[in-house]
């Protein structure tokens, strides 16, 4: 498949009128457009500046109170309280705390606990400065039958997806999707496909591994997209360790998954291989692809739909030198589908990749933000993006070559050219824990405006989002 | 001249040349087969039409293993060296000897053409055949080369199979092959009288288990694709509950191709495992039993459903199954060393519970005595289950309603203590007893054909020259397979004293390989503990890098080896012994060099093969059958 002119044009046209449906939804003026592009289409939007960014932090033995927290950090340059941890609310253990997502109406944020399997449900809502624990799921795996390690909460109307690592069995790669509602309720599961049981899926090459990571949706064109990254032995166990066990390298995923988003059926099982994570699906109208990277092989696939309608998977760039394990972790599109950050966890640079051509990624400019990098959120716009740096707990480096960050969130501006640093907040001397997972927060959403911000121009707006 | 019965395949070759010729060429129909069928003298094999009878139902019969499928070093079709094992242990493999310039048609044709239907059988299933790996290897070396295989084989090959057609680099590579497979073949000379012409040999079509063991043999005359195809079901069926179910075996090469199980479909049989006590399989003595904490039905079945409670951890994460899997021979196949609580490092592998009844010292390093007390040692191990003390544990247990009433009832009235959770886990590790192996039915049963000639050989080695029962001992009533004593064999000393390599090799995914700076492991990672084995507990020098002598029964399922797991194959432990251990000042003297010949080597693996008990797919299923515990309401 080539991406015709003509789609390409169609492509164009499409970012037209998606920059011009939201210039017109906002007061037919061109809003300072901000959001973090990953989330889920289904989701409400943020227009204007974001006040918050809502931290899911790991606790550390031996650094503060050593549990797992939410960190609330002022992010709004008019706030006199810009740059600072405005809030933190622990919620007692360590549950290898990593990715979190809010509800379609962003009422609530879903944050997941990859050992203990505790999905903590944060009300942001009622005061977005001050988060509070509104539900704690501890029975996910009862319910689930078996799922271990919730990792991706992702929105879909009125529900929740959750992607897990894991399962109760072997603590081994085996996993499934489970799905909430909004309100908690579980809903169903839906085993990734195997050998034995592909689900009715056509395994298209060599591997049906069963393993689960990060879920994506494109509902325009009914698919939903998994990958697939490791066990519990594997992401718990230290990273130096894993390397060393011959065996355990032996366990990472290498699939990933096209579903039928309506009937959640497993349709095509690619291979990936080397531990595909995260996945981004383009913004643009006509733009029917998503791109993942494989931590393991530091490689940009493009997961497609080809002219014919039939969906497949291609490696289309190299990411650094694979000897050096990069470790490509997370990555961010671009609002416009033209540029990709991606974050190598090993060196802790962030790297923009011009992705105007998916099919062939290059490269354009990197910058070392410091001694590891995980997360990357950038605003809607493109001109703000946060980083953090903790991979997962026993992952994560233990010292820093001097003058590099170990344990940090960072906040860039992006001008074109080169990222510019704005401020940096460390966990560990903060005496917080180590930062993963950042989603924004604004008073805009409810139809509040910041109380400690006077100027109109420097407050954010809400508007319904979604498809 | 042949006997009487056998058909001399040398005189029937010239009429079934044409036969073939035709068949091939011609795409013969089968009703134009029969046609044939009716007018020969020689009747075509029933490989070649439809079966006559209904083949027995998959599942509804067994195949009892036949010895190992022998290893070999072979040339693929691109020319590439690799091994026969190479290519089985992750798949049923079916296995054919032919040539390309075959022309008997109840020969090599016949082979490839029923392997060729059974493939188009297989394609149509759901999962397209894609546990299952066909190997037609030639013995034919001389005129086989790899592109001839590639040339003959490739029209065979419906989509992506998986079927390899291999030849040999030579006749003196070949030999060993055909040996272990006892195919003797007779070369006919041609007309100058050198060994060039047809190749008369007796057909024979192997069925290979995912264990490597010989599972059913074919000849032309048994030789269907219909039967065929339900003896490999058969073995699907039963190799669900075998081996972890999540299948990395040829992960190394690029041709790896998963065989993923359904967790959803994991499910078991509970059986009475209380029968042991009064009667242990065939090969094993009576289950000792101490005086105070008699087995019962109602302990085993408690600490049963301990032994898969993930709530008797700190966090509710861990139960004792969770590095001892019952289907990876309840240790861990995964792992090299355990990870414990919120991924804590442990130094050492997962040892096997199979038989743990038997054991006079507990832990690797033979730290304790008894199973009522070794319990206690996971649950309160900092870098295991985690627990911060007794009384929380019991707390944890008294807070599950059920298992109130359990205790009381298993104990006759005693609550939930240290003492009785001991007592309960106890009984349930006590009764995971598992012989009456091949082995055992031909040493202990009488059963003459019990061993195949090489795992008879393998025991004369394990006896003999390669001395392991020194260690790993039997007796004339049974065999435990360990002297329960300590031993320095050098793995425990290279790790503490011998610089490690500047480089290592890391695998990123199938086939695929990097080879990183040993620093940039170093830097990801907290130094790995060091590790003095029994000299830990006793405080003498001697005692440095001693370990607990393992049993051998079930061998084959709990890989990888040694005390720290650092040895991921059997073949691979029998060369670390063959090289006489790792050299230390306080080596065992009864390790010495062992000049094994590489035949040896092979017996000696097929020996250890053979120590797989009856039972293992009933205690797994029974395993199967427990619910997990998990946090949450009933």
């Amino acid at each position: 498949m080539k991406i015709t002119l003509s789609r390409i044009l169609q492509r164009k046209a499409g970012l037209l009128f998606l920059s011009l449906s939201l210039a017109l939804a906002a007061g037919f003026s061109m809003p300072l457009i901000a959001d973090e592009t990953c989330m889920s289409p289904y989701m409400a939007k943020i227009t204007g500046q974001e006040d918050f960014v809502y931290v899911w932090t790991l606790g550390a033995e031996g650094v503060g109170d050593e549990q797992d927290k939410l960190v609330t950090v002022d992010v709004n340059p008019a706030s006199p309280n810009y740059g600072k941890v405005v809030h933190t609310l622990s919620v007692g253990g360590r549950n290898e705390a990593h990715h979190s997502g809010f509800t379609d109406d962003r009422h609530y944020l879903w944050a997941g606990g990859l050992d203990t399997s505790k999905i903590f449900i944060f009300d942001v809502h009622s005061d977005p400065a001050r988060p509070t624990l509104h539900k704690t799921i501890d029975d996910f795996v009862k319910t689930s039958g078996g799922v271990v390690g919730p990792h991706t909460t992702y929105a879909l109307p009125g529900r929740m997806m959750l992607t897990g690592l894991s399962n109760d069995k072997d603590h081994g790669g085996r996993t499934a999707l489970v799905e909430y509602t909004n309100s908690g309720d579980y809903v169903a599961t839906h085993w990734m496909p195997t050998d034995e049981d592909l689900g009715g899926a056509v395994k298209s090459g060599n591997f049906a591994d069963g393993y689960g990571y990060d879920v994506r949706a494109l509902p325009r064109r009914n698919v939903m997209i998994t990958s697939s990254f490791t066990g519990w032995n594997n992401y718990m166990a230290n990273l130096g360790k894993v390397m060393g066990d011959a065996e355990a390298m032996k366990r990472f995923g290498n699939t990933v998954v096209v579903w039928d988003l309506h009937s959640r059926k497993p349709k095509k099982v690619f291979d990936v291989p080397g531990a595909p994570l995260e996945i981004r699906c383009a913004w643009g109208p006509h733009n029917d692809y998503c791109f993942t990277t494989t931590a393991l092989t530091s490689k940009i696939w493009l997961i497609y739909e080809d002219d014919e309608g039939e969906w497949q998977a291609k490696a289309v760039a190299d990411i650094g030198d694979a000897a050096k394990i990069p470790l490509p972790v997370d990555i961010s599109i671009s609002a416009d589908d033209s540029l990709l950050w991606i974050d190598t966890w090993n060196d802790g640079k962030a790297r923009l990749f011009d992705i105007s051509d998916p099919f062939k990624p290059v490269q354009i400019q990197e910058t070392k933000i410091g001694a590891q990098i995980n997360m990357a959120s950038q605003s809607w716009d493109g001109k703000r993006i946060y980083f953090t740096s903790s991979l997962l707990a026993n992952w994560d480096k233990v010292e820093a070559p001097e003058g590099e960050d170990l344990q940090y969130f960072k906040s860039y501006t992006w001008d074109g050219a080169k990222l510019n640093h704005e401020f940096s907040i460390d966990f560990v001397a903060e005496n917080l824990g180590l930062p993963h997972q950042m989603r924004f927060g604004a008073y805009s959403l409810y139809g509040k405006s910041n109380p400690l911000v006077s100027s109109p121009e420097s407050t954010s707006s809400g508007l319904s989002g979604g498809q | 001249m042949p006997r009487s019965g056998e058909i001399d395949y040398r005189q029937v070759n010239l009429v079934f040349t044409c036969l073939f010729l035709f068949l091939v060429f011609c795409s013969a129909s089968l009703p134009a087969l029969a046609q044939q069928k009716a007018t020969e003298p020689q009747v075509l094999a029933p490989g070649w039409s439809e079966l006559e009878f209904e083949p027995p139902e998959a599942g509804s019969y067994r195949l009892p293993p036949m010895g190992m499928a022998g290893d070999g070093n072979v040339l693929d079709s691109s020319g590439q060296a690799t091994t026969l094992h190479s290519l089985m242990g992750d798949k049923v493999v079916v296995m054919s000897f032919i040539y390309s310039s075959c022309s008997d048609a109840n020969g090599c044709p016949l082979a490839t053409h029923v392997l060729e239907r059974l493939q188009n059988q297989l394609m149509k299933d759901p999962g397209k055949g894609n546990g299952v790996r066909f190997i037609s290897l030639s013995f034919d070396p001389g005129q086989d080369t790899p592109e001839v295989m590639q040339r003959y084989g490739r029209p065979y090959i419906s989509g992506d199979f998986d079927w390899h057609f291999l030849t040999t680099s030579g006749k003196s590579e070949l030999e060993p092959v055909l040996k272990s497979y006892g195919q003797t073949i007779v070369r006919d000379p041609n007309v100058t009288g050198e060994e060039a012409g047809n190749i008369s040999h007796v057909l024979r079509v192997f069925l290979i288990d995912r264990r490597m063991q010989i599972r059913n043999i074919f000849s032309a005359s048994y030789l269907h694709a219909d039967s065929m195809l339900n003896d490999i079901r058969t073995l699907q069926m039963e190799t669900a509950l075998q081996g972890p179910g999540d299948v990395k075996q040829g992960y190394e090469h690029s041709n790896y191709q998963t065989q993923a199980q359904s967790l959803k479909n994991r499910r078991g049989k509970s059986m009475e495992l209380w029968s042991y006590s009064e009667q242990p399989p065939l090969g094993l003595p009576p289950i000792p039993v101490p005086g105070d904490n008699p087995l019962s039905t109602e302990k085993i079945e408690l600490g049963r459903l301990l032994f898969f409670d993930r709530r008797l951890s700190h966090n509710n994460t861990f139960s004792c199954a969770m590095c001892h899997v019952p289907e990876q021979g309840f240790a861990s196949n995964e792992l090299a060393t355990a990870v414990g609580i919120e991924g804590r490092t442990v130094r050492r592998n997962s040892p096997t519970i199979y038989n743990v009844a038997y054991l006079e010292n507990l832990f690797h390093d033979g730290r304790e005595s008894t199973l009522e007390q070794q319990i206690w040692g996971p649950l309160l191990a900092r870098n295991e289950m985690g627990n911060p003390s007794v009384g929380r544990v019991i707390e944890q247990i008294n807070a599950i309603p059920e298992y109130r009433e359990r205790f009381q009832t298993a104990f006759a009235g005693r609550p939930v203590s240290m003492e009785t959770v001991g007592m309960a886990l106890a009984s349930y590790e006590r009764v995971l007893v598992s012989a009456n192996s091949p082995f055992d039915r031909w040493y202990y049963g009488g059963e003459k054909d019990a061993l195949s000639a090489t795992e008879q050989a393998g025991f004369r080695l394990f006896n003999g020259k390669a001395r392991c029962s020194s260690c790993h001992q039997i007796s004339s009533e049974w065999a435990l397979f360990t002297d329960n004593q300590m031993h320095n064999t050098g793995i425990g000393y290279q790790r503490s004293m011998l610089q490690t390599p500047k480089e290592t090799r890391v695998q990123i995914a199938p086939g695929e390989h990097i080879t990183v700076r040993s620093d940039v492991v170093e830097d990801a990672s907290e130094p790995l503990p060091n590790d003095l084995g029994l000299y830990e507990i006793t405080e003498s020098p001697n005692d440095r890098w001693k370990y607990r002598t393992p049993t051998l029964r079930n061998v084959a399922l709990t890989a990888p080896y040694m005390h720290n797991g650092s040895i991921s194959t059997l073949r691979e432990v029998i060369d670390f012994y063959d090289r006489g251990g790792i050299n230390n000042e306080l080596l065992d003297p009864l390790l010495q060099p062992l000049r094994l010949s590489d035949e040896e080597s092979r017996q000696l693996l097929a020996f250890l093969q053979a120590l797989t008990g009856d039972n293992v797919d009933a205690l797994v299923a029974d395993a199967f059958a427990v619910p997990v515990g998990n946090t949450g309401a009933d």
